[in-house]
């Protein structure tokens, strides 16, 4: 559990029973609605606790809309009319590209700055520069330099989320067992193996870690540049909408950027769950039944 | 025996400062190289001074916003003061929320949904919202860096006081120890290292929001300057202010290092003597008088 502070996230320290494989499927489903119904009965209290403030006058519906209207906001914008798509897979591919090549850089540099003790001294004084410069501050000037199209997003996304990675995927590799090492040493492993099969297991963690930070700064970048000055985007559009006081409109535009971050966190989680696979209990014994079975195959042939 | 080694030792000292010094020529000859080739591309005309200011012009409208001019003053001012206050309004509210839904596992329990939609909204986006709820002016602003900085201390306070080591959990209540002793002596001295790294990104993130707030308003402080100085393709100017904010950053990075050394003193062997020395002479104080 210790492993889960450093991503910063809650998600797994509430007790979640363990799906018993012999349960009827029905009960399973019956056992998981039990569990959400206090969740909703809440959700649906507040709802309605806030539309009635909002109804009889105690909160002014300029300053916080209705759920009615957050709701009548959202069928409009997705069904009916259908205008976030457009800006949503604006923001959506701007975040991700620039989330591409920032990781792609910062993982190169870290790799490098690992094996080369020299190349590490010298690297390390700019990217603490740029760590200590809110990256946010070059905005305008990216722009400048950019555009006011995909390309300014896309850089301000790479730059601010280069250095999360970079620092923990060198953290990652330079803090390895030492114990462990002598262990390769003696057993004569070359240090393509040491390499291989020592520090980048090591370093994979922290790594996943770092680009879970790193693509939910990389989303506040491409919306941030959007706010600044940009023709498509969600950031944009919210920006459109608070302006016109549609303040229903810029709730539900703010939901979206929501779903984009969850959509972006899960596929990374779902993407370290399937390569650091050894970090989940369930996930490593499933994984070691799958190449046993694999073994056996090839035994029996 | 003991002659040779501390001989050795002082050479080895020296050997290491040579080393260092070398390095640090390294590093000088390495930056100033950098930069002597970007101002000579510049004058070469393969750089465009107007996007990519030279190295003398930043130099130079350094000394016009600083001392000739000095109009960065009044915009430092105005952003600190309100990161400052943002950054302690919303780290209060979010250690106070933090530590109360860390205590209360039944909030806890329905808490959680929201925060983990919480945590994937990018929080900075909210601006434009608040800007138009609450209008122009600094009002907005506050509110904007509280929200930002309102997130890290409340995860942080929260995993702090939640992850006890269940162990030393139990040592304590064998030895019936009562909860406000397990509070004081346990959870605290786990919990505020993390707390106090939960702070150092809140004022990080408290820049920024300050920055985007004004980045929307453009109405004073150093994110509207660097954006009229962008705007005006000033960019020498533009970069001058960046370039005060990374010392600003710099500051801020090790001012949240040192308040932690002070706080969270028993992290560091050099807090912990300090302090038990500090306890000694009181010890020693209160037997004289006895």
């Amino acid at each position: 559990m210790s492993d889960r502070i450093k991503t910063g996230n809650l998600k797994n320290q509430g007790a979640v029973p363990a799906s018993d494989a012999n349960m009827p499927v029905f009960d399973q489903l019956f056992d998981l609605a039990l569990r959400l119904l206090p969740h909703l009965a809440l959700f649906i209290a507040i709802i309605a606790v806030w539309e009635i403030a909002v109804a009889t006058q105690l909160i002014t519906s300029i300053i916080i809309p209705r759920p009615s209207a957050i709701g009548g906001a959202i069928v409009e914008l997705y069904i009916t009319k259908g205008t976030i798509y457009r800006h949503f897979i604006v923001t959506f591919s701007e975040s991700v590209l620039g989330f591409c090549i920032g990781a792609a850089i910062a993982v190169g540099l870290a790799v490098c700055s690992a094996l080369v003790e020299s190349f590490r001294r010298y690297v390390i004084p700019y990217a603490v520069v740029l760590n200590v410069t809110p990256g946010i501050a070059l905005t305008p000037v990216i722009i400048a330099w950019f555009g006011y199209g995909m390309g300014s997003k896309i850089a301000l996304a790479a730059i601010i989320s280069f250095f999360p990675i970079f620092v923990n995927t060198l953290t990652g590799l330079t803090q390895f067992d030492e114990d462990r090492e002598e262990l390769f040493r003696s057993l004569g492993a070359s240090k393509v193996q040491v390499f291989a099969k020592l520090r980048v297991p090591a370093a994979l963690p922290l790594l996943f870690a770092g680009l879970k930070i790193g693509l939910t700064t990389a989303l506040i970048g491409a919306v941030v540049a959007e706010f600044a000055q940009a023709t498509d985007g969600v950031g944009v559009l919210m920006s459109r909408f608070s302006f016109q006081l549609n303040m229903a409109a810029s709730l539900a535009t703010l939901l979206s950027m929501t779903a984009i971050g969850l959509i972006l966190f899960y596929s990374m989680e779902f993407i370290d769950d399937q390569i650091v696979f050894w970090r989940r209990e369930s996930r490593r014994e499933e994984k070691s039944r799958a190449r046993a079975k694999a073994w056996k195959k090839r035994a029996g042939k | 025996m003991a002659a040779t080694n501390v001989g050795s030792y002082e050479h080895s000292t020296a050997k290491l400062h040579t080393v260092a010094i070398k390095r640090m020529a390294i590093h000088a000859i390495i930056f100033f190289c950098f930069i002597g080739l970007w101002e000579f591309g510049s004058r070469m005309g393969w750089l465009d001074p107007l996007f990519y200011p030279r190295p003398s012009a930043i130099l130079h409208s350094f000394w016009l916003i600083y001392v000739e001019n000095g109009n960065i003053w009044f915009h430092l001012y105005a952003t600190m003061s309100l990161v400052l206050f943002g950054w302690i309004a919303g780290s209060v509210l979010g250690i106070a929320l933090g530590s109360l839904v860390g205590f209360n596992p039944l909030v806890r329990r329905f808490l959680k949904p929201y925060v983990i939609v919480l945590e994937a909204t990018p929080r900075i986006a909210v601006a434009p919202l608040l800007i138009a709820a609450l209008g122009f002016g600094s009002m907005s602003k506050i509110a904007i860096i509280m929200l930002v900085c309102f997130f890290a201390p409340f995860i942080n306070t929260l995993s702090g006081v939640v992850n006890v080591n269940e162990d030393r959990l139990e040592l304590f209540r064998s030895l019936r120890a009562s909860k406000m002793q397990v509070l004081r002596k346990l959870v605290l001295p786990d919990a505020i290292p993390v707390i106090m790294s939960g702070e150092r990104l809140a004022l990080t993130a408290a820049l920024s929001g300050a920055l985007v707030a004004e980045f929307i308003q453009r109405d004073q402080g150093i994110g509207s300057l660097i954006l009229v100085y962008t705007r005006n393709l000033n960019m020498a100017s533009a970069f001058a202010c960046i370039f005060t904010l990374t010392v600003l950053g710099f500051l801020i990075f090790k001012g949240m290092e040192m308040l932690d050394r002070y706080i969270a003193f028993w992290k560091y062997e050099e807090g912990r003597v300090r302090i038990s020395q500090k306890r000694r002479e009181k010890m020693k104080g209160t037997s004289h008088v006895g």
